[in-house]
């Protein structure tokens, strides 16, 4: 099939593996999402809060500036889990903004011209579609929260004087669970609300209502019948509660402090399945043309 | 070796039955799919695409079960579904090629069977714009152009002229015939009209209310019948008959001077002349008719007329 000639011509060349379908899916994904301005300028950013940080470790770990600055206090600025909880929330929320921006275009395009019918027809499945955009999501969001805490982890390591990267492990665990458990959320609960609104402003703002609507509710059944279990819904507040723990910042949040590990992470795990449904009963009824 | 193999197949969606018990081989290089709203045309082609699992029996395309190896059998696939169905922010070119890398082709080779496609089809001074801007026949036709792109052995068309204007449907049917020659592709088309079919294909499945209503090859029953032929008449119309008649023609008259004559072989139009002729008749129009494949429907579906059935000519 020579553009010339104008004739059909089967093709006999190599394949791909199977598996790599879902890289197709991932590649074209990220570039939908990075093709729009706003979602360079929302990673960009995401970046300013790291650049802030990156200041605030040289500065802790430069003598001249604790010095000059600091007056030679430590107290003032010290690099601890603290001081990396507030990245891990500043750097998660944003998270929040982005998922909202990428994931209804990861997903309404194709919903809105039907394509599904198409790309399903092809030798990918509904788990691999749903799979392959999850990972361009995740992608995103991990350029966004724990990359750059890492690195800022490591920076740390390497800006301190003493052994601090052995004896601060912990840390870098917890913000690589933490920021993991966060994104994985986000991105199931993006694509799945994406996936029943047509419209993307719409989807938008919905993902930001499935978050802080729920906390809402949750606080007025918690003042009403006096119970914490109203914090169950409080997205927030858990994922604070959970980070605190994780990175064993016990003191710096005291809400939601009596919710045992079991019924948060009961109430995410049931959030999550809720999604999968969700984005598999969307996704299964818009495969086939139906008539 | 059959394209598409039905055997005892039966597919039900929430409980009722919509395929009952469909069997045959398929073995045309072009196999038309008719049947009216409700048949079951779109959930056979789904079934054979692997999205609906057989309830009961299986359907195998080249050989491969449809539920069991459907990755196998998406990958020689092109799939040119009836509704819209595309990409509207991604140009032609992308689209076509982001749908090839999905069958498998490494992007580079993708990316050049994408623009090639597009030419195929007649969307090459289009490629860069984007879907949603194309017309309702380029958007077929960009259908088409996936389809076609990863070179696929089997090309499954659903209503490939819906909506589109003569013209348009002319060039898309020129388009399939064409790819019909090519002969390395097989092709499914399923549609309304019977003319599409008639154009297109040389075996043709009718479905009716989930059955196989006629698995006809239309060739071999265009061969099979004799010759039919209407005339439009003036003069001693009668005489003319009878004299036909005497000849082994069968002949029935209508006012107006029309005559239908059913010939035998031995009997060639240019005797129709002569006998006129003799007779002093006027032929002043003859038609002459194959036997079509509306009459090959309208026999599958005779047991059953009167449902509202929406088969246009």
């Amino acid at each position: 099939m020579s553009v010339y000639k104008h004739e059909y011509r089967a093709y006999e060349g190599r394949l791909t593996p199977a598996w790599s379908r879902i890289a197709v899916l991932v590649r074209y994904g990220m570039a939908e999402a990075w093709s729009s301005r706003i979602t360079i300028g929302l990673l960009t950013l995401s970046m300013l809060p790291i650049v802030v940080y990156l200041v605030l470790i040289f500065l802790a770990n430069n003598p001249i500036a604790r010095a000059v600055i600091m007056r030679g206090s430590s107290a003032i600025l010290s690099i601890n889990a603290t001081f990396f909880l507030r990245v891990l929330i500043s750097q998660c929320w944003l998270a929040l903004v982005l998922t909202a921006w990428i994931a209804p275009r990861l997903v309404s395009y194709d919903l809105a011209d039907n394509a599904l019918p198409i790309l399903l027809s092809h030798p990918v499945s509904r788990v691999g579609y749903v799979v392959g955009k999850f990972i361009a999501l995740v992608s995103y969001l991990s350029l966004a929260t724990w990359i750059p805490c890492l690195l800022l982890y490591a920076y740390q390591g390497y800006a301190s004087a003493a052994p601090w990267m052995g004896a601060n492990l912990r840390i870098a665990i917890g913000v690589l669970i933490g920021c993991g458990l966060w994104i994985t959320l986000l991105s199931i609960l993006g694509l799945a609300l994406s996936s029943w609104v047509k419209w993307r402003m719409m989807a938008t703002g919905i993902i930001f209502a499935a978050v802080f609507v729920p906390a809402g509710i949750g606080g007025i059944i918690g003042a009403i019948l006096r119970t914490k279990w109203g914090l169950l819904l409080n997205l927030p507040v858990m994922m604070t509660q959970i980070w605190q723990r994780l990175l064993g910042v016990s003191a710096f949040n005291r809400i939601g402090a009596g919710l045992p590990n079991v019924a948060m992470a009961g109430a995410l795990l049931l959030l999550g399945l809720v999604c999968v449904f969700m984005l598999n009963a969307r996704i299964r009824a818009r495969e086939v043309v139906r008539g | 070796m059959s394209v598409i193999e039905l055997d005892s197949l039966e597919v039900r969606l929430g409980g009722r039955p919509i395929l009952n018990g469909l069997t045959g081989q398929l073995r045309g290089n072009a196999i038309g799919l008719l049947g009216p709203n409700g048949a079951g045309k779109s959930t056979l082609i789904n079934t054979l695409l692997g999205f609906h699992q057989p309830t009961r029996g299986a359907a195998r395309v080249f050989g491969l079960d449809c539920h069991r190896d459907r990755a196998r059998i998406r990958q020689g696939i092109g799939y040119m579904p009836e509704n819209d169905s595309f990409i509207g922010n991604m140009t032609g070119v992308r689209f076509v090629r982001y749908m090839a890398e999905l069958a498998g082709l490494p992007p580079a080779v993708a990316l050049e069977r994408a623009h090639e496609a597009l030419f195929y089809v007649g969307l090459g001074e289009v490629r860069y714009r984007n879907v949603s801007t194309y017309s309702l026949g380029m958007k077929q036709l960009i259908k088409l152009a996936q389809a076609l792109a990863h070179g696929p052995r089997l090309l499954i068309l659903d209503e490939p002229t819906n909506g589109l204007d003569p013209i348009a449907r002319q060039r898309m049917i020129q388009t399939i015939q064409d790819i019909s020659k090519a002969g390395s592709i097989r092709l499914l088309i399923s549609s309304h009209l019977l003319r599409d079919i008639d154009e297109t294909c040389d075996e043709v499945l009718i479905l009716k209310q989930g059955r196989i209503a006629a698995l006809r090859n239309i060739e071999e029953e265009r061969r099979s019948h004799r010759n039919f032929i209407e005339l439009e008449t003036a003069g001693a119309v009668e005489a003319f008959a009878e004299s036909l008649r005497r000849l082994g023609c069968e002949c029935a008259s209508f006012p107006g001077g029309r005559l239908k004559i059913v010939m035998p072989d031995s009997i060639e139009p240019r005797d129709l002349y002569v006998l006129a002729a003799e007779h002093g008749v006027q032929i002043r129009r003859i038609h002459r008719r194959r036997d079509s494949l509306e009459d090959i429907f309208l026999r599958a579906m005779e047991n059953e007329p009167a449902r509202g059935e929406l088969v246009r000519l």
